[in-house]
């Protein structure tokens, strides 16, 4: 049954413009480096001896903001095609648990957000061997900074797929979304225990693992209750 | 007697408001049962309630004898229904959107193009629906209802939005179905007219409460005939009918004679001539079904 509902919602995504932008995101974060290096290599290269660790530290700047401002996008958008025609009350009679609803849901959202990890790592890559720094490549830092923000993001995932399936004024998400991608913005001035720095791999002991665990953690408990919720209220 | 749906005390509270007040609804297998209430009397709330869209405040529904609360998936499996105004997803083509609820369901993909025959949209099926009129919106959400061959079929004021001829056509395939198929109907209005041509049995709702529930023969008997004169002085004609031991009743300045029999309403019309009063009009008054529905709901609001 799950298979079959992720399928449909797949078919419900076609013509979104959602996938274009779960191309966009890393497209955008690597696009940003390649005006930076474009414009002040000598300059940027002269900063750190390990050119690449230096790369990937700018990479990092803009992931959290992206990650952020995607999930934002994606799960609004993802809400609006239910909520567009109140389609949820169609959808909910028909021969499934609203359980399955809700996590198919959020599959499809984490499926494409992790896409989009993917495609930052083959960017950075990419690019990263382009700028020719005749160092060895960093396999595993590379891995760590495309894929960690994205676990570190679960919470903020979870918390607005909720809120947007379950305000009926989409004002509501938009409005926490927006607070939230202002956040990510400036994450380092957060502290450690709001959500929205997690993504951005920073901590008070310097250990990008805790950001994953506590987002798996709490991005599990945010799911459930967010599940829980939307099983329980009524569909008007 | 086989009941598909049957409710007991059903009930549902918004706030502190009794949208839906004990209401009990029986409905035979193969009938085509007219839900008639005005506005915001709670029928769509109650058809919400049967579909598990809501939870009840008090109150249990069997449907196919099975508990709603612990059965409500296999329940739905043999359920088609559509809920107010049809829900779409105006991006994608008729034929998706239909495709979106069969993945579920599960039947053949020839039925996509079977029900979009029956409502008669094949020539639209790969337009968007955003592009769609109301009449056409509608007919979709029809057909998603049909996609899974139901045995019950939930339809929430399923004309709205139609033409006449729209509307008759729907009437009549809605008609054909449970003779067809052997399925059993609900079906919401606020218009008794509609019911009236569609419905074999028939629940009043008002005010959240349920007023009648019977068969529309039950009903159409409600509709007494009478016979009604236009006379000069209607006040002196009344009392010489009553002297004369004939039942009459005065409305408006008419006289309505209850008794309709030829002889007892040429007796009636020679003693008012014989009275020296003038005789305008003779006509048989039929109530129509409209009447007794408004009286039937304004009694209870007055009561
Ligand atoms: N989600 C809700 N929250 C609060 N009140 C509601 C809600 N849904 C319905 N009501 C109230 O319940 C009552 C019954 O509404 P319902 O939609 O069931 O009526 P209806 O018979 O379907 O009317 P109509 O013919 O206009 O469709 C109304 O007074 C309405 O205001
Ligand atoms: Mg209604």
């Amino acid at each position: 049954m799950m298979m079959r509902l992720l399928k449909v919602d797949m078919l419900k995504m076609k013509r979104k413009g959602m996938w274009f932008l779960t191309i966009l995101g890393p497209v955008g974060v690597i696009a940003l480096q390649m005006v930076n290096y474009g414009v002040r290599k000598e300059y940027l290269l002269e900063q750190s001896n390990d050119y690449w660790g230096y790369y990937l530290k700018n990479i990092s700047a803009f992931t959290p903001l992206a990650i952020v401002l995607g999930i934002v996008i994606l799960t609004s958008f993802m809400a609006s095609i239910e909520n567009e025609t109140n389609a949820w009350k169609q959808l909910v009679a028909l021969p499934i648990s609203k359980m399955s609803v809700y996590l198919s849901k959020f599959t499809a959202l984490s499926i494409m957000l992790f896409l989009s990890s993917c495609l930052l790592m083959i960017f950075t890559l990419g690019f990263g061997l382009f700028l020719d720094f005749n160092q060895e490549i960093p396999f595993l830092e590379v891995s760590q900074y495309s894929f960690f923000p994205f676990f570190a993001a679960l919470p903020v995932l979870a918390l607005q797929l909720w809120i947007a399936t379950v305000s009926k004024n989409q004002g509501i998400p938009i409005t926490v979304g927006v607070v939230g991608v202002i956040f990510a913005y400036s994450a380092f001035t957060l502290p450690d225990w709001m959500i929205w720095k997690w993504p951005s791999l920073m901590n008070e002991w310097d250990d990008p693992t805790i950001n994953v665990w506590l987002g798996l953690g709490v991005g599990s408990l945010l799911y459930i209750i967010g599940m829980f919720d939307f099983k329980r209220r009524d569909v008007k | 007697m086989e009941y598909i749906i049957q409710t007991n005390n059903l009930s549902k509270k918004f706030g502190k408001e009794l949208a839906v007040n004990g209401v009990d609804i029986q409905i035979p297998k193969g009938e085509i049962y007219g839900f008639l209430g005005p506005n915001g009397a709670g029928k769509s709330t109650t058809i919400r309630i049967l579909l598990g869209l809501m939870k009840p405040t008090f109150g249990n529904i069997a449907i196919f004898g099975k508990d709603l609360k612990s059965e409500r998936i296999n329940i739905l499996k043999k359920v088609g229904s559509l809920v107010e105004n049809p829900s779409y997803y105006p991006h994608l083509t008729a034929k998706e959107n239909l495709e979106a609820i069969r993945k579920i369901v599960g039947v053949p993909k020839t039925r996509i193009d079977e029900v979009l025959k029956t409502v008669r949209l094949q020539d639209a099926a790969n337009k968007k629906v955003k592009g769609f009129s109301l009449g056409m919106k509608q007919r979709l959400g029809i057909a998603s209802a049909l996609l899974n061959k139901p045995e019950l079929l939930i339809l929430d004021e399923p004309t709205n939005g139609l033409d006449p001829s729209g509307i008759i056509e729907i009437r009549e395939l809605i008609k054909s179905l449970p003779e067809k198929y052997g399925m059993t109907i609900l079906i919401s209005s606020h218009l008794l007219s509609e019911i009236d041509q569609i419905a074999t049995t028939v629940g009043i709702i008002t005010k959240g409460k349920m007023i009648f529930q019977d068969s529309i023969e039950e009903l159409r008997m409600f509709a007494q005939q009478h016979i009604k004169l236009k006379v000069s002085q209607h006040e002196r004609a009344w009392r010489a009918l009553l002297a004369n031991g004939m039942k009459a009743e005065l409305e408006d300045g008419h006289i309505l004679l209850s008794d309709q029999t030829d002889q007892h309403v040429a007796e009636a019309v020679q003693l008012l001539v014989q009275q020296g009063i003038s005789i305008y009009r003779v006509e048989e008054d039929k109530k129509s079904l409209e009447d007794i529905f408004l009286q039937m709901t304004k009694e209870e609001l007055a009561g």
